[in-house]
């Protein structure tokens, strides 16, 4: 026989114990071609041109999946930024008419999120990304599939900090505007630093100005296997063993999600684009990135340690993904969304896993503060400046960084807000209660670094 | 890269047939030259496994019988042990109109493991239809059974 037992078993095993999947297949669709003189024609042929190229997305997709036995969680769009073609906006209502063609076209083709809703301000916005940066909380609150993020730093660039400030503002809104799905429309919003073009992974995906007409991009995901054989391994294996391990699981991981991405492109006869490589949890038992962690020898996520142990699983997870595939892109590495996984959630609720240590964790892992409900009574402000921190993360260290916060109205430290499905239960976690308000209201912008200065 | 296990098996089959007493040095000469004169053969086989998988946006190109094909599934079986298994499964493949290249099944302790690789080159079925019989052939039998492309192996376990 070609391949051996075990080899055998263990892809079984992956696929029906350990959650294996592919968590999406993205498709990423170009709308620079729709933009016109009016909004109302422009939402016309943006919705004309989504429900054109994404027809057969998920069927497709489907059929893949069900043919090579590996599970497609998500069918998911990601568009070119939406404030690009919204030059016809004349109001934020004008916007908005845009957000609701895009999330109906989503909805006509069948995928569960569309990104793009998004605006790249890392160092000032036109007059249409204004209008547009103010549509943001009412299009999330009045539509069910659109995501939103918007960037406001990049080492070349630096920080924006009035764009920081703004979205401080933004996101309190949001919260407001959802306010009896506790905030939902939060959950739907990135702030980023250093965003990715070509990233397939929610809210936070868009099709970057660099891409092509149309491509598809593949998030593989697979916490559950690399879970199962950190338990499984000896309790006294030293780490660069233990990262060897995780390296080789890592690689048969992107290999199997690049043949899904490279069967889904053929067929669909786009190009392929990226696989990303991301330890996505879900809320699923042993689905948890926390519980990689934890199994490294620790007693909850966000003792002390867990950083260099986060560290030393991202970098594994690169390595191997690098290794099996000359496409790897997006964020690739691990994901820490606290409200998605079983791990973090159990931790954040023992008080082992505070925003401030969730904070180092982004310095090297993926992206950054994920999936954080905060206090209701949490300010615009100190929003603003959880978010500043995070951008400096990113910019001084060249990497993305994104914060997704969710500030929770009426809910205080102690008690948890569900959105269900894939976004989980998040409970509330107590924030630095000391003021930052004047540090915020100076706006203006933190300069690029020294090392933007590399041609 | 040669093909160790071929290798040993080659040596084994002339030390077979030449006996334990046969000069090391003929054995040698010999083994080297049957690999040699099946190499290209063996070779050719093998790295359109290997690289076909490896580049994978090549797969229509791929021979439908080669290793690490689209049109080849991996149909495993697995539960407690009882007379039909064997035939249960290989009967809806038969009905299906796909032929088994490969097939191995044991039984340890009273469970019952079996892989089959089946190739759908002329299936009068889609995979969909056909995995939906296995699912209730599966409940029948009181097994469970998987049915995975094999490019998938091909992909996650070779390079």
């Amino acid at each position: 026989m070609e391949y051996t037992q075990a080899e055998i078993l263990q892809t079984i095993r992956m696929t029906e114990m350990e959650h294996l999947d592919v968590r999406t297949v993205t498709l990423g669709i170009s709308l620079r071609d729709c933009a016109s003189e009016s909004i109302e024609r422009t939402a016309e042929r943006v919705r004309a041109k989504i429900e054109q190229t994404a027809a057969r997305l998920v069927a497709t997709v489907d059929e893949i999946a069900d043919e090579i036995g590996l599970r497609v969680a998500n069918k998911r769009i990601s568009i070119t930024p939406a404030s690009l073609v919204a030059g016809a906006a004349r109001s934020a209502s004008d916007c908005v008419q845009l957000a609701r063609a895009i999330d109906e076209a989503a909805g006509h083709v069948g995928v569960d999120f569309i990104g793009g809703y998004s605006a790249l301000v890392h160092k000032g916005w036109t007059d249409t990304e204004s209008i547009f940066l103010d549509s943001i909380p009412e299009a999330l609150a009045t539509t069910k599939r659109l995501c939103s993020s918007v960037n406001v730093a990049t080492t070349r660039a630096g920080i924006n900090m009035d764009a920081v400030r703004r979205v401080g503002e933004l996101i309190k809104e949001m919260a407001e505007r959802t306010r009896e799905q506790g905030g939902l429309a939060c959950a739907k919003f990135v702030c980023f630093a250093n965003a990715v073009e070509d990233n397939p992974f929610m809210a936070g995906a868009f099709h970057g100005v660099g891409e092509p007409e149309a491509v598809v991009n593949v998030g593989v995901s697979g916490p559950g296997v690399v879970n199962h054989a950190v338990r499984h391994a000896p309790r006294d294996l030293p780490l660069d063993e233990l990262a060897e391990l995780i390296k080789r699981l890592s690689f048969k991981l992107a290999r199997a999600g690049e043949l899904v991405g490279r069967e889904a492109a053929r067929r669909l006869g786009i190009r392929f684009g990226i696989i990303d490589l991301s330890l996505a949890p879900t809320p699923a038992p042993g689905d948890s990135v926390a519980e990689i962690i934890e199994g490294f020898g620790f007693e909850r996520a966000g003792a002390p340690g867990t950083t260099a142990a986060l560290a030393l699983l991202t970098d594994a997870v690169k390595k191997g993904g690098a290794m099996a595939s000359s496409a790897v892109g997006g964020m690739s590495g691990a994901f820490i969304p606290v409200s998605e996984d079983a791990g973090m959630i159990e931790a954040a609720r023992v008080g082992a896993l505070t925003l401030e240590k969730l904070e180092a964790w982004t310095s090297v892992c993926s992206v950054g503060l994920d999936m954080i409900a905060v206090p209701g009574s949490t300010s615009a402000e100190t929003i603003a400046a959880i978010i500043a921190d995070e951008m400096a993360i990113g910019v001084m260290n060249n990497k993305t960084t994104a914060v997704r916060i969710i500030p929770a109205p009426g809910k205080d430290v102690g008690e948890q807000v569900e959105f269900g499905g894939l976004l989980g239960t998040a409970p509330i976690m107590p924030v630095n209660r000391f003021a930052c308000a004047d540090f915020i209201r100076r706006g203006g912008r933190i300069p690029a670094p020294i090392h933007s200065l590399r041609n | 890269m040669a093909n160790e296990e071929l290798i040993y098996r080659i040596t084994r089959a002339v030390y077979g047939r030449l006996g334990a007493g046969a000069d090391e040095r003929a054995v040698e000469q010999l083994v080297t030259d049957i690999y040699r004169a099946i190499e290209p053969v063996v070779t050719t086989n093998g790295d359109s496994a290997s690289t076909t998988g490896s580049a994978s946006g090549a797969q229509g190109e791929r021979t439908a019988r080669g290793a690490g094909s689209p049109e080849r599934l991996i149909v495993s079986v697995f539960g407690v042990d009882h007379p039909g298994i064997v035939a249960g499964v290989a009967q809806i493949l038969a009905e299906s109109e796909c032929s088994i290249v490969d097939i191995n099944q044991t039984v340890v302790q009273g469970k019952f493991a079996m892989v089959i690789i089946a190739d759908m080159a002329r299936a009068g079925r889609s995979v969909t239809e056909l995995k939906e019989r296995f699912r209730t052939a599966g409940e029948r039998l009181g097994v469970r059974i998987y049915a995975q492309r094999e490019d998938l192996f091909n992909a996650m376990h070779r390079v």
